[in-house]
């Protein structure tokens, strides 16, 4: 994007995010015993596609200096950084989500701080959006969706795995007891992916959770 | 003691008797009980005559008790609920449920095929090939009503009102079946820890075990057994159950496919509309143990296919699991040991038995059993022939004579029947020994084996364990129960092992009360001069194998598909073995030799709705949306689908149809303001020092030059030489460049730059990343749209030279940060604005609004299309077909031969072939008349006359209306079209019977200079 940035306190309210259309904030309650599975957009994120290549120094050290940790590198994994979440998506490909209002911030100093380091820097804010899901029904309604065994999805890994005829990236979220997982995809295929998760959440209940 | 009719007060009975249940059947109330199927309630209510036979409507009754039976095919519930051909005996009874026949016509009282069955002697193996061969002509007649007298049930005609879905497991172990074996494997193993699913295709996990209550393991009765190892597994958590679900498949890799029956066993009232009817699990397990079972093979005799005439597992499992007796006098006939608990239980029971065995010496301990309950045992002797119609009267029982001409009895010469004795009975069950159910273990490329020991084909415990798979109980060949459940926990063991688990040592007593058994016969048909039928369900009989081998077929695969033995929604499971061993005598052949036909998925058959689960209505494929979607709704666009996503295809407004509202579409662009949603075209931004080479070598054309602020269009090509993609790349900065691809193709052309760059120019320092769904574009289009753009744009200098065709520039749209490119497909002024997907909706309504006084028109890729066309702007996918060259297309300015570097494809355009002048090139096509529009796709050739042969020199590719010019244009490949442009020979456009006059122009109908897009 430009040098130009938005001032988005003034325009927020223009912003539409992928599930828009389904108007799930009006239909949001709080989690409760009545139905077996929950999920809700978690709407508006800031999703920054990471690549360079991580045998490099100049370019690990670049990104830890603005990330505040290394990029991780075992495949599959995922960590937690003040600015959000890093998850591994391949060798040399990695995706930063973040909070809109630090998305400018954190695109810039990595740009800067890339410069002249074989790199890239792309925002796909517009191009993403995350879904949580839980409640004590959400692996049944997971493994109606996915071919992924969930049980080894453990804590701290994030896989790109099917998703009806569609794909996710998929990690589990602690919320305490219950486990939650949450779901990143991409924009023109969120209709098609919250149509299907809500068919296969049918026959156990189905809820707008508040977030 | 009686409850009504065949119906007994059985005290391991799994119906119960409180709670009647009223059904019909073939249009006739009747009354059963909970825990009943359609078969044991029918068979309860007397009702013998349930199906007519495929071939000859002859009369038919029940004739197993599980997935085998091959007659009694029902039409389950009507409307859009309605099913065919489900076999009574796998449907569980529910109150109100209205069961169909799907055989017999006019009814089952009288079949009208029945008549020619009166000669089915005329009408053996083969009679339809070699009947209506002659003449050929009347094939069609012939196929017509033949087709009227085939098949069984009707098709839905209605959509189906219920839903289906698919859910994905992993196990450590998959147990299939939930018989003695099953439970005792699966038991054992989830003792283990290890993560355990167990399947069975019946209401209540149990097997056979529930047709045997009077057996004991353990020192418990088999039910008290049974229902504790359920109990305990019920307690595990690592175990998970599924009763009424069907392993159907048995793939690579040990997934195994199975269904799950979730509503069709409730009365409507009770079932719920959220929940599936059924539902597919696709299982994928490190380990599987097949405890499949085994059918019983009857034994083949004359007239075996009177209704009344069973197995004699059936027999005792109506008896014993339903309360239901066949009749009042049964005569049972076996060849082995295990028909004989069922003439104690019968006897003990009430009922009058008559034994026949087919050996002289039989097991003493047995023989002495029957004698103190006073039953007449008939050795070396078979049935002959049965007695009755529409339902057993009775039997002639013949001594089976050693001496008999057993060779050529086997070629089909009719044998002496001697000794013959009368017997009246009103049910006959016959035991051949058992078939082992090996379909799983087959289905990824496993083959059973002879055992002359079992008397069977079998498979191995341990054969397979290099692929996870292990097999226990009956599927083995090991058919007493003791030793099945010894052999099982060995085995289970062994597979424990393996998964570096154990079952702790927990002692299980698996002794049985069994009474060892003797040799069983080898033996599958008795000597008769009547109709011995093999297959029921094809009217298959001993006669028509016997002659198939007469006139040579010698292949099991070919007698099975010249008499259709094991076809049909029963697959064999009742008949193959028969088949295959009376092939084998008539073939002076061993059963091994012979061998087996292949077993292939599904095991039983599966529903569509199954299959499709979720993939069905709006979640059937992937509908992509762009940002703008619901501006579109609101304008009540209509769509197409490219690469999945959902374009708008054209506006209509007040009634229009597509044409009308096609040509408006256009007029607005040319003339005045339009807009169309570009989000859809493939994105890829690309950054790093090399991205310049990079691009040089996978586009044809030159990058080197491109300054930053810069657009141009690339046509990239494939190996061969031939055109795979186009669109128009950017330049941002020297190191950074946004790439956009065609709708359809984008996932394709990011492979494709990953490959190369990965594999063969890891050298070149680029990262590519897809922001396709990140932006969303709208293309602002017409000699009007500087006006709108300018009312929303204040940043970005719009005038004509600060802004030139083919640049981009950032600035704010609406407030909304935006990259403006201006580009065109329409040869209009144009700007494609590009926006955070987020603000897309947005931008777009503001610009919707600007334009509003400029009557500021969206339009759909119809007119998308007819713009382009006018331009002779082509579409890669309709212009090109993957055998299209840039010199094709006259695109060679789109080439640069001079690069330094070669590019892809280059080679190739060298070849002699794609070298040569006379390829078929893209040209303009005229017709005379400019209403005409020609059809896409029609031929072009030299001449109106289309007698054959004829020399074809193209096709039309594109062709539409332009409103603009107020005529049809088209756009075609002619065969060295290029050279032909604009001289007066017309050739002619064939399509619909009709050949049309068209002139070869070039492919640019409008603004050939470029003026109007250059303002």
């Amino acid at each position: 994007m430009s040098n130009l940035e938005l001032n988005l306190s003034q325009f927020s309210p223009v912003m539409q995010s992928p599930l828009y259309h389904f108007g799930l904030a009006a239909k949001q309650e709080p989690m409760n015993e009545g139905k077996g599975v929950w999920a809700n957009e978690i709407a508006l994120l800031s999703y920054i596609c990471l690549r360079g290549d991580s045998n490099n120094a100049a370019f690990t050290k670049a990104a830890k200096k603005i990330l505040g940790e290394t990029l991780p590198t075992l495949p599959c994994s995922l960590i937690g950084t003040p600015w959000g979440n890093i998850y591994w998506f391949s060798p040399d490909e990695w995706l930063i989500v973040c909070p809109r209002e630090k998305r400018a911030e954190l695109q810039h100093a990595l740009q800067a701080v890339l410069v002249g380091v074989h790199s890239q820097v792309v925002d796909n804010s517009g191009g993403y959006t995350s879904i949580i899901l839980q409640g004590k029904h959400a692996d049944n309604v997971l493994q109606h969706c996915t071919v992924y065994n969930l049980h080894s999805l453990t804590e701290n890994k994030v896989v790109g795995t099917t998703f009806g005829k569609s794909s996710v990236f998929l990690h589990r979220r602690n919320d305490g007891q219950n486990s939650a997982y949450v779901l990143i995809f991409r924009r023109s295929f969120a209709d098609y992916i919250w149509r299907y998760l809500e068919r296969a959440a049918t026959p156990y209940g189905f809820g707008i959770s508040t977030l | 003691m009686r409850i009504n009719n065949l119906r007994i007060e059985h005290k391991h009975s799994r119906v119960d008797t409180t709670k009647p249940l009223n059904f019909t059947f073939d249009g006739k109330p009747y009354i059963g009980y909970q825990g009943d199927t359609l078969a044991s309630a029918l068979l309860a209510n007397n009702v013998k005559v349930m199906a007519r036979s495929f071939k000859y409507g002859r009369p038919r009754g029940i004739v197993g008790a599980w997935a085998e039976e091959p007659n009694c095919l029902v039409q389950i519930d009507v409307g859009a609920k309605t099913t065919p051909d489900l076999k009574a005996t796998q449907v569980e009874l529910y109150e109100g449920l209205v069961a169909g026949r799907t055989s017999g016509w006019p009814s089952l009282t009288f079949d009208l095929k029945s008549v020619g069955g009166h000669f089915s002697r005329f009408m053996p193996a083969g009679f339809y090939y070699k009947t209506f061969k002659w003449p050929a002509k009347f094939w069609p007649m012939y196929e017509h009503i033949i087709r009227q007298a085939a098949g069984y049930g009707t098709s839905p005609i209605v959509a189906d009102s219920e839903t289906y879905d698919h859910k994905h497991h992993h196990a450590d172990v998959l147990v299939v079946g939930g018989g003695a074996a099953g439970l005792l494997a699966a038991q054992l193993a989830g003792r283990s820890g290890a993560s355990v699913i167990l399947l069975d295709d019946q209401s209540e996990m149990g097997g056979y075990l529930l047709s045997t209550p009077n057996t004991t393991i353990g020192g418990k009765s088999a039910i008290e057994w049974r229902d504790s190892v359920i109990a305990e597994l019920k307690s595990l958590p690592n175990v998970s159950l599924f009763t009424r679900t069907t392993a159907f498949g048995l793939h690579d890799m040990n997934m195994i496919q199975a269904v799950e029956l979730l509503q069709d066993h409730l009365p409507h009232s009770a079932r719920q509309a959220k929940q599936r009817r059924e539902r597919m699990h696709r299982i994928r397990a490190t380990k599987v143990v097949l405890a499949t079972g085994a059918f019983e093979r009857p034994l083949v005799f004359g007239n075996n296919d009177v209704p009344g005439v069973m197995t004699v597992s059936a027999l005792t499992t109506y008896f014993n699991r339903y309360g239901v007796a066949c009749g009042n006098h049964a005569l049972i006939l076996t060849s082995n040991d295990g028909a004989y608990q069922a003439v104690v239980d019968l006897a003990a029971g009430g009922i009058k038995v008559t034994l026949a065995d087919v050996r002289d010496n039989i097991n003493p301990a047995w023989e002495a059993r029957l004698e103190a309950l006073g039953i007449t045992i008939y050795t070396g002797f078979g049935i002959s022939e049965v007695l009755g119609s529409t339902a057993v009267t009775g039997a002639r029982l013949s001594k089976l004579n050693p001496n008999d001409p057993k060779e050529a009895i086997a070629q089909g010469v009719k044998p002496r029947v001697i000794n013959q004795i009368a017997i009246e009975c009103d049910v006959i069950a016959s035991s051949g020994g058992l078939s082992p159910t090996v379909h799983l273990f087959c289905h990824d490329g496993g083959r059973p084996t002879w055992s002359d020991e079992s008397l069977a084909f079998v498979v191995s415990a341990n054969g397979r364990t290099n692929a996870g798979i292990y097999c226990v109980g009956a599927v083995t060949g090991v058919f007493g129960l003791q030793a099945g459940l010894e052999k099982t926990a060995e085995t289970t063991q062994e597979m424990l092992s393996s998964l570096g688990k154990n079952s702790k040592n927990q002692a299980v007593n698996l002794t049985t009360d069994e009474i060892a058994p003797s040799p069983a016969q080898a033996i599958f048909h008795i000597p008769t001069d009547k109709k011995a039928f093999v297959d029921f369900q094809n009217d298959v009989a001993v006669t028509d194998i016997q002659l198939a081998v007469r006139e040579n077929f010698k292949s099991i695969e070919h007698i099975k598909r010249y008499t259709a033995l094991g076809f049909g929604t029963d697959q064999g499971k009742l008949s193959n073995v028969n088949g295959f061993a009376i092939a084998a005598e008539a073939l002076g052949k061993s059963i091994p030799e012979v061998g087996t036909t292949t077993y292939r998925p599904a095991y039983t058959p599966v529903s569509f709705g199954a299959l499709a689960g979720a993939h069905v209505r709006e979640t059937f494929e992937p509908r992509r949306y762009s940002a703008m979607q619901s501006a579109h709704e609101k304008r009540n666009a209509e769509y197409e689908t490219v690469g999945n996503w959902m374009r708008p295809w054209y506006f209509p407004k007040n009634g229009e149809d597509m044409h009308a509202a096609v040509n408006r579409e256009c007029l607005a662009a040319r003339n005045g303001v339009a807009m169309l949603d570009a989000s859809t075209l493939g994105k890829i931004d690309i950054q790093g020092k090399d991205v310049r080479e990079f691009l040089n070598r996978v586009y044809s054309n030159a990058w080197s030059q491109l300054a930053p602020g810069k657009c141009r269009y690339g046509l990239m090509l494939n190996e061969a030489g031939m055109v795979m993609d186009d669109g128009v790349t950017a330049c941002i900065t020297d190191t950074h460049f946004l790439m956009t691809t065609t709708t359809g193709g984008a996932a394709n052309v990011l492979n494709w730059l990953e490959k190369w760059h990965q594999t063969e120019w890891p050298e070149l320092e680029v990262y590519m990343t897809s922001v396709t769904d990140h932006w969303a574009t709208a293309a602002l289009v017409g000699p009007k749209s500087r006006e709108v753009l300018a009312k929303l744009c204040s940043d970005i200098d719009l005038s004509k030279d600060a802004f030139k065709f083919m640049d981009w520039r950032d600035g704010t749209v609406a407030g909304v940060p935006a990259r403006v490119c201006r580009i065109s497909f329409s040869g209009e002024l144009a700007y494609e604005i590009n926006v955070d997907a987020s603000y897309g909706n947005y931008v777009w309504q503001e610009l919707l609004s600007a334009g509003a006084e400029l009557d500021i028109t969206p339009y759909g890729t119809e007119t998308m299309h007819v713009l382009r066309a006018e331009k002779g702007f082509i579409i890669v996918g309709q212009e090109t077909d993957g055998s299209v060259t840039p010199l094709d297309l006259d695109m060679a300015w789109a080439v640069g031969m001079k690069k330094p570097y070669s590019f892809l494809g280059k080679r190739s355009l060298t070849r002699s072939d794609t070298a040569r002048s006379d390829r078929k090139q893209l040209v303009g096509l005229l017709t005379d008349d400019p209403t005409f529009v020609l059809k896409e796709g029609a031929q072009l050739i030299n001449s109106a006359n289309i007698t054959p042969p004829v020399h074809m020199l193209g096709h039309v590719t594109s062709s539409y209306y332009s409103a603009f010019l107020g005529r049809s244009i088209a756009m075609g490949f002619v065969i060295d079209g290029i050279k032909r442009r604009d001289n007066d020979n017309a050739i002619f456009a064939y399509a619909d019977g009709k050949a049309v006059a068209v002139k070869i122009v070039s492919s640019v109908f409008v603004d050939a200079e470029g003026a109007r897009h250059n303002v």
